[in-house]
């Protein structure tokens, strides 16, 4: 039995690791010279800056992909995040609890979950009804996971996650950020004696009960099971079907900013309130210090416009404000859309695993599971791994 | 000469990976061509194909 992967981001190493486990024969191709694809990180100026995602797993050790992780015997230390999140609000960090959150609001809550749970009706209505302090946590809080506004979304798309942060509780970050992930499972496939090629996939074809994967030098290699970790739409595009699928991406802008001072005391999320567009932050080195030589913040913005000069504009204007009085500079803005985006469906739109071929599986980012982020990618890879063993 | 095409959606991969820290990135990539030795390794880094080398 053997398997192609199509792309080594994390969807489509954590698939071949669990895989090459089980003892598949795997072998994974990546067109970049580094793996890891939006989960990974360089050291910039004695900074671990990640190529997408923040260095945090949504539901820290006790998420779906910690699981997987200990699974396929990758070992990755993840620190949970204590507290998970505080809130800048006025000007004031506040702890967020139940008790923030005013009778009246939980009840307009309850009341539009009652009402609108069939009906796609936009969370910013929800949002209308709620006090000054819980309808801008929300905003900040759908910023700073999901990267979009309350106008983009309903009740139903995100009340999946909703559930999975109340039983699973919040963040952790992996110690090494997520490079340390990319790295471990790299070391579970390579112990399995399955191989990792630098090789560009021109082609994916159907042949007989297997697939043939045309590779851009020209040669083919022939697989029983395919696995691709490049989207739904560029799957469809390299094996030859109709679009099947349209996914509405999500954009964010993420800084990275080093401070001399220490701006946040714990290794949670600090959520911001009161700004144009910065939804939240972390001090990463707080949980890691090796991943900066100073403190180390990450702060994140969706994007409401399409003017990204603009969308910066405003979000720099925000990091002046909150970090006033600190020494700090800017090492990095990244700016994620179209064919590297913050995420390739927006919440609750990815569309599972399955293509139209039979054989053919696509997982990571556009093929998620009831979760978000890396957890949701995991919750995916699960299924497709299920899949496979049930049927071979 | 390293160009950027319309297609850079401003990761800053590149800028990551430049080893003559001549690349800036906000929105979009620039390359300082005062300091860029021309090694391509922003256009193989690069995850969306948006940069290219031309032989001048």
């Amino acid at each position: 039995m053997r398997i192609g992967v199509i792309g080594a981001g994390l969807g489509g190493l954590l698939s071949a690791s669990l895989l090459s486990e089980m003892g598949y024969r795997v072998e994974v191709f990546e067109k970049l010279p580094f793996l890891g694809g939006r989960f990974t990180n360089f050291n910039y100026r004695g900074y671990e800056i990640s190529t997408g995602a923040l260095h945090m797993i949504p539901h820290g050790s006790r998420g779906p992909l910690a699981r997987m992780l200990k699974k396929a015997g990758a070992k990755v230390e993840i620190v949970d995040s204590k507290p998970e999140g505080t809130a800048l609000y006025n000007g004031e960090e506040v702890k967020i609890s139940r008790k923030r959150i005013p009778l009246r609001s939980r009840i307009a809550f309850l009341a539009h979950c009652v009402k609108n749970w069939f009906k796609e009706v936009k969370l910013s209505e929800l949002e209308k009804k709620l006090d000054d302090f819980s309808a801008r946590y929300l905003r900040a809080f759908l910023g700073w996971s999901f990267s979009i506004t309350p106008e983009q979304t309903t009740l139903s798309k995100i009340y999946p996650v909703y559930r999975s942060i109340l039983e699973l509780g919040g963040p952790g970050v992996p110690v090494g950020g997520c490079r340390s992930v990319i790295e471990a499972l790299v070391e579970v496939i390579r112990s399995n004696d399955c191989e990792i090629n630098r090789q560009k996939v021109s082609v994916i074809r159907k042949e007989g009960y297997g697939f043939s994967v045309h590779l851009e030098n020209r040669t083919a290699k022939r697989f029983d099971v395919v696995i691709s970790d490049i989207g739904h739409e560029e799957t469809a595009r390299l094996s030859g079907l109709k679009s099947y699928a349209k996914l509405e991406p999500s954009r964010g802008i993420k800084y990275s900013i080093a401070v001399k001072q220490s701006f946040i005391d714990h290794t949670g999320v600090l959520f911001t309130l009161n700004t144009r567009r910065i939804s939240g932050m972390n001090q990463v080195t707080n949980a890691d210090p090796n991943l900066g030589k100073q403190n180390f913040l990450m702060a994140h913005q969706p994007m409401l416009t399409t003017n990204v000069r603009f969308e910066i504009s405003e979000g720099l204007k925000d990091l002046k404000e909150l970090l006033k009085g600190y020494d700090y500079e800017i090492l990095a803005v990244q700016s994620f859309s179209d064919g590297w985006p913050v995420n390739r469906a927006l919440a609750g739109s990815d569309i599972g695993c399955k293509t139209p071929v039979n054989g053919l599986y696509v997982v990571g980012d556009g093929a998620k599971g009831h979760d978000i982020e890396v957890d949701g990618i995991a919750l995916g890879v699960e299924e497709v791994v299920e899949e496979i063993r049930k049927t071979l | 000469m390293i160009v950027v095409t319309e297609k850079c959606v401003g990761c800053a991969t590149c800028m990551l990976v430049c080893p003559k820290d001549a690349i800036t990135v906000e929105g979009k990539a620039e390359i300082n061509h005062e300091l860029c030795e021309n090694c391509r390794k922003c256009v193989n880094y690069c995850p969306v194909e948006a940069i290219n080398f031309l032989k001048t």
